[in-house]
């Protein structure tokens, strides 16, 4: 599975999820689902708006880990 | 302009289909009500058989099927009372159109019940079922909508 470690990056920049909401231009309750990994899928243009906000990389937010039922 | 028209001419169609629904459901009242005598007439006169078991298995199935009717017709106004809500490719809907196929098979397998007194009846049947193979292509295509709305609805 993808996790989304947008927690840790948010924490590391001292950002705050109305900040990074504003930034990227999605709700808040949108970016709650992101973090919470509630998401099905994130738009390119999302995750470009992402990585320009906390000046990162996307392997910095994404992450794959073995599912436990595999 | 011709969205205003097009949410007019739905909102219409799903008034008159609710208002359909309502004679019918009248209609379901009326044959509960003169139930035996209806079951009587068509055993006597129609299928002409004369003894007591096809009477009381003829009223028996006319009185399940008119059950399966009140589940099938109550749920296709929920149904109906939903979509005008704007609920449309929701969890609830699929379980209605559920609850019309399982009625609707219950309605053929009484009918399939009436063919020891009545084998026409058995075309009652095949008319149920088939009613609710195509509710149940509906169902199935609406289960897939709602899937494919909750993974557009979690896209971020």
């Amino acid at each position: 599975m993808i996790v989304v470690n947008l927690d840790v990056m948010m924490a590391r920049r001292k950002m705050s999820s109305g900040e990074l909401a504003s930034r990227i231009g999605i709700t808040q309750a949108n970016l709650s689902i992101l973090k919470n990994q509630k998401a099905k899928a994130v738009r390119f243009s999302t995750l470009n708006d992402i990585c320009k906000a906390l000046d990162c990389q996307p392997g910095d937010i994404l992450e794959y880990r073995e599912d436990e039922e595999e | 302009m011709a969205d205003k028209e097009e949410k007019r001419y739905s909102s219409g169609v799903i008034r008159i289909s609710k208002l359909a629904t309502i004679v019918f459901i009248a209609l379901v009242v009326m044959a509960d009500i003169g139930g035996y005598f209806i079951a009587k007439y068509v055993t006597y006169c129609w299928i002409e058989k004369f003894d007591i078991m096809s009477l009381v298995l003829t009223t028996v199935v006319f009185y399940v099927a008119t059950v399966c009717g009140y589940v099938v017709l109550f749920s296709v106004y929920k149904l109906l009372s939903n979509m005008e809500k704007d609920i449309v490719f929701d969890v609830c809907n699929t379980r209605l159109m559920g609850y019309i196929t399982m009625g609707l098979i219950a309605a053929g397998i009484a009918c399939a019940c009436e063919t020891f007194t009545w084998p026409g009846a058995i075309f009652l049947s095949v008319v149920a079922w088939f009613i609710a193979l195509i509710v149940l292509c509906v169902k199935t295509a609406f289960d897939k909508a709602i899937a494919m709305k909750d993974e557009m609805d979690l896209t971020i």
